[in-house]
């Protein structure tokens, strides 16, 4: 581990160093660069930072899903692996959470701006808000849970989230084709013009890369942590069979 | 757009704009900072 | 067929023991009384008719809700006391059937509620429904399944948890937002008769599909949360 540690490191700054440099080009492009929407004016650069959220909050979720099925694979064969399943989970599931936060509140104030209302519930949004409940009830599972089971319950809760979220949108839409919302969130993809994709792409890359870097980094500080406890385990034997000898 | 129409803050729209940009930057910056926080007061381990 | 056997002795001994004392079926009968003279002086239904036939759907299931929420929370009580759990968990039978027992004995109990709820509720709320009533036969048991077997089994999840009662509508409320929109809007289509037969029919069916997606999901996965630790 301390012959890894510099290589690590200096790909962790680097990662770091490049998602700032192309969140800065993307700021740049949606601000400066391109020019303002033809019906909301200035207000619709919104756009280039809600849509990459958006759409990065739906791909997190899965990461915390195949890292809990791991989890229970390997939890009776593999402990090891198995912990490092579980720090994955629990790191993607609090970045599911910040990505679709920010999609939420970031809507909420460019819709209130372009449409006149905060919240509508129209398929889009409240399947958004439902994601965000299930992933904020799964950390609340881990910090009231006992040690010990909270991992594999964790996991079990992850399950069900992962099933519940393409029911949550299957019902919604279903129930918003009957009755049709008057206003829409633009969404993605739809009537994109040339003109506005530098700064989309430059900001998906750039919220990807930054997602993927904070990933890494809780998923680490998770290991630092658990490793910490090990150890504090392996102290507390060896301190006990000191004082039997 | 430019830097001065940016930090505008006279219509409603442009204050919308400038908010959900901070809104963005704060909840990112935020957890950054509080894992970058949680990494340098997590209990060392002896290698 | 073993496995019914099994859980057939599960559910016969949750029913004796509820029979026994009686407090979670009083405590749930009570509750839901009062959250319905709650709700009836909250809205004021029998002053607006039309619109106390438009939202009492949703007040009878949100009514539901916190009632069984209620019973669910301590259903596993029972086994928390003389390390009985340990003895299930040793037992030949398989967890499956000790938790669809306990599922279906809390499904008896909402039921109960249910059928003694409903001409009170129809009373306070002054309600006479427009479409056809016997639709909420299939409808409040298969709304109400899908809250108990997602409940039972999150209950079961928060055991030994610190927060246990706060748990369970944290984590049982996200997840049954869907079959709660599939039930409050048939019961609402029932009442009001918005709806036609066919969107009727249509959120039955995702109520149903619902209820088989994750009745199979917790008979699967129950196994590995009782042996958590």
């Amino acid at each position: 581990m301390e012959q890894r540690n510099p290589t690590l490191r200096i790909i962790a700054w680097l990662w770091f160093a490049i998602s700032i440099a192309v969140l800065i080009v993307g700021f740049r492009e949606a601000i400066f660069l391109t020019p303002p929407d033809a019906a909301q004016g200035d207000v619709g650069r919104i756009f280039y930072y809600h849509v990459p959220s958006a759409m990065w909050s739906l791909a997190f979720p899965y990461v915390n899903f195949i890292a809990s099925l791991f989890y229970l694979y390997w939890r009776k064969r593999d402990p090891l692996k198995a912990l490092t399943a579980d720090a994955m989970a629990i790191a993607a599931a609090e970045v599911s959470v910040v990505y679709s936060s920010i999609c939420l509140i970031t809507g909420s104030i460019w819709g209130r701006a372009a449409w006149g209302i905060w919240w509508t519930w129209d398929e889009r949004l409240t399947s958004e808000l439902l994601l965000f409940l299930l992933y904020v009830s799964y950390l609340m599972l881990r910090r009231f849970s006992s040690t010990g089971q909270t991992q594999t319950l964790a996991a079990v809760i992850s399950i069900f989230a992962a099933i519940d979220v393409p029911i949550v949108w299957m019902s919604i839409r279903w129930w918003r084709t009957q009755h049709p919302a008057p206003v829409f969130f633009g969404g993605p993809g739809t009537g994109v013009d040339k003109s506005m994709m530098p700064a989309f792409v430059w900001n998906i890359i750039g919220w990807g890369i930054w997602g993927i870097f904070i990933l890494v980094f809780r998923f680490a500080l998770e290991r630092r942590r658990q490793r910490a406890e090990q150890e504090a385990a392996l102290h507390a034997i060896e301190a006990s069979l000191e004082i039997s000898k | 757009m430019t830097w001065q129409s940016f930090f505008n803050l006279s219509t409603m729209q442009n204050r919308h704009l400038l908010a959900s940009y901070a809104v963005v930057v704060i909840i990112q910056g935020g957890y950054a900072s509080w894992i970058a926080w949680n990494w340098f007061h997590a209990k060392g381990t002896r290698h | 067929m073993k496995y019914v056997r099994h859980v057939l002795d599960h559910l016969g001994k949750d029913l004796r023991l509820e029979w026994r004392s009686r407090d979670s079926i009083n405590g749930m009968l009570f509750f839901a009384l009062l959250v319905v003279v709650v709700f009836g002086l909250a809205f004021d239904p029998t002053s607006y008719p039309t619109t106390a036939r438009q939202i009492s759907g949703g007040i009878l299931w949100v009514a539901l809700l916190f009632a069984s929420i209620t019973a669910l929370n301590q259903s596993w009580a029972r086994e928390m006391r003389n390390q009985v759990l340990e003895a299930q968990r040793m037992a030949p039978s398989p967890a499956s059937a000790l938790f669809l027992g306990k599922a279906i004995a809390n499904m008896l109990f909402v039921l109960v509620v249910e059928a003694v709820l409903a001409p009170i509720f129809i009373v306070f709320f002054n309600l006479h429904a427009l479409g056809n009533l016997w639709l909420m036969a299939l409808i409040l048991p298969l709304g109400t399944w899908a809250l108990v077997v997602n409940g039972t089994f999150f209950a079961a999840l928060g055991l030994r948890a610190r927060n246990r009662e706060l748990l369970l509508p944290l984590l049982l409320l996200p997840i049954s937002l869907p079959a709660l929109l599939a039930m409050v809007q048939a019961t609402t289509g029932v009442l009001t008769a918005d709806l036609d037969s066919i969107q009727i029919a249509t959120w039955i069916k995702q109520l149903a599909g619902y209820d088989i997606i994750f009745t199979t999901v917790c008979i699967l996965l129950f196994e590995t949360v009782l042996n958590a630790e």
